[in-house]
């Protein structure tokens, strides 16, 4: 028990005392899931709504390829990502396998079908109604698209950040693609493990709590917004 | 704008649910639409109003077919209205904007339509915190401001209390005649039929059972 507790009084020592090594990992896990998210979200936030709320054949199959994508593991995406980016492999005239662009390609792919898949299932459910509003009054699908993504803005910025969440919380792919480089692909989840591993908990303990504050701050900043809503 | 419905036929998985053969919609009166519960009335609005698009037939609007242009001159008033999650002024002003109608127009219009359903002083509150007979002439107006040539009603008094029905039939015979344009009204009142409606069509199992005055 006692190396548990020097552990995290150390932590504490370490995030206190501005650590810029721990300080670096933070601000580039936060850039990299950030711009993920981000990334995916302007793109798939309107294509989920869209799907979901046009008829369309096959559209059965479409929800369930979205659903099954929805839990495709990281490691997974994490080495198709590296296949491709790699120096042999289509895209290594790149150069960009461990570099941070690299961690944003994998994470994006790996937040699409989540923001994609809840997305749809929002608008399916939720958003014709609004479509049917918007088309009687002389609105267009694009105009329905703008009117639903304003109209469930709450719950698609609780689906960001549940994307958000899955990005900064996975450790596979960033692992894979990133390579866990000290000081310029290192980001908080890769650290914990490599920090569990070496027997150096105070450091694993100072993330871990981090992580775990980030993902507090971030659902309380919409819980506080969709209460004042 | 005169409504031409010519062999129209809608299933729903096999099912025949409307089958009108030749039905036409006189322009600028009120026309009742009435009969039993699934009977197609529903149905026949949101064909007429282009919300359903699977069909056999024809609908011609003053002798055209549905366009871009149609639907900018049409609009259907839901049975349950959805009101946005934004003030009443701007859920009113929403058609406007669509239009891209200018902002001085767009407050001149929608105070005059606040004026004749009453409502100006409800403007700043949220849509969605509305009661339920606010929310019906809140919708009410956001489908007149547009000045449509075709307004379509589903039961748009279903559930409210007395008061209001008189208020809102009030504010929609004013605006008809104001307007003169061509309204088509679900309603399951007879009484409500002889007080707002100028001709009654009766619908049973998709057909048109009666087509007349009451």
């Amino acid at each position: 028990m006692e190396y548990i507790k020097q552990g995290f009084i150390e932590a504490f020592q370490l995030l206190l005392q501005f650590d810029p090594e721990v300080y670096d990992v933070i601000g580039l896990s936060l850039f990299v899931s950030t711009s993920a998210t981000v990334i995916a979200a302007f793109v798939f936030v309107p294509l989920g709504v869209y799907l979901g709320i046009k008829d369309f054949k096959g559209k059965k199959m479409i929800s369930r390829l979205i659903y099954t994508s929805m839990s495709i593991p990281s490691v997974i995406v994490g080495l198709v990502v590296a296949l491709l980016l790699a120096r042999r492999g289509p895209l290594g005239f790149l150069g960009l396998l461990y570099t941070p662009k690299a961690m944003i390609i994998a994470q994006t792919i790996l937040v699409i079908p989540l923001i994609l898949g809840l997305t749809y299932s929002m608008a399916k459910n939720r958003g014709v109604a609004i479509h049917k509003v918007a088309k009687s009054l002389g609105g267009t699908r694009w105009d329905s698209v703008i009117l639903i993504i304003r109209e469930l803005r709450i719950d698609i910025l609780v689906n960001l950040a549940t994307s958000f969440s899955r990005a900064i919380s996975e450790v596979g792919a960033v692992m894979i693609v990133g390579g866990n480089i000290k000081g310029q692909t290192r980001v908080i989840t890769t650290t914990i493990s490599m920090m569990n591993s070496m027997g150096e908990y105070p450091m694993a303990i100072a993330l871990g709590t981090i992580l775990l504050i980030i993902s507090f701050g971030i659902h309380s900043i919409i819980y506080s917004y969709s209460q004042e809503e | 704008m005169e409504l031409g419905i010519h062999n129209l036929r809608k299933r729903y998985q096999n099912e025949v649910v409307l089958d009108i053969d030749d039905l036409t919609i006189e322009e600028g009166v009120i026309t009742g639409i009435t009969g039993p519960n699934g009977s197609g009335k529903t149905t026949l609005l949101n064909v007429i109003a282009g919300i359903e698009d699977c069909y056999e037939g024809k609908v011609l609007y003053g002798g055209k077919s549905y366009s871009d242009e149609i639907k900018l001159k049409t609009t259907l008033v839901f049975q349950k209205p959805y009101l946005f999650r934004r003030s009443v002024f701007d859920n009113i002003a929403y058609p406007l904007n669509l239009r891209k109608v200018p902002r001085d127009t767009v407050q001149e219009k929608v105070r005059e339509i606040g004026n004749l359903l009453s409502i100006n002083d409800l403007m700043n509150k949220k849509g969605h915190q509305l009661s339920g007979g606010e929310s019906q002439k809140v919708a009410l107006a956001r489908a007149m401001v547009m000045e449509p040539e075709l307004l379509l009603l589903d039961e748009p008094t279903a559930s409210l209390d007395p008061e209001s029905v008189v208020k809102i039939e009030k504010s929609l015979t004013e605006y008809q005649k104001w307007k003169g344009c061509t309204v088509v009204i679900i309603t399951h009142n007879i009484e409500q039929s002889r007080r707002l409606c100028d001709k009654v069509i009766c619908l049973e199992r998709g057909k048109v059972a009666l087509n007349g005055v009451l």
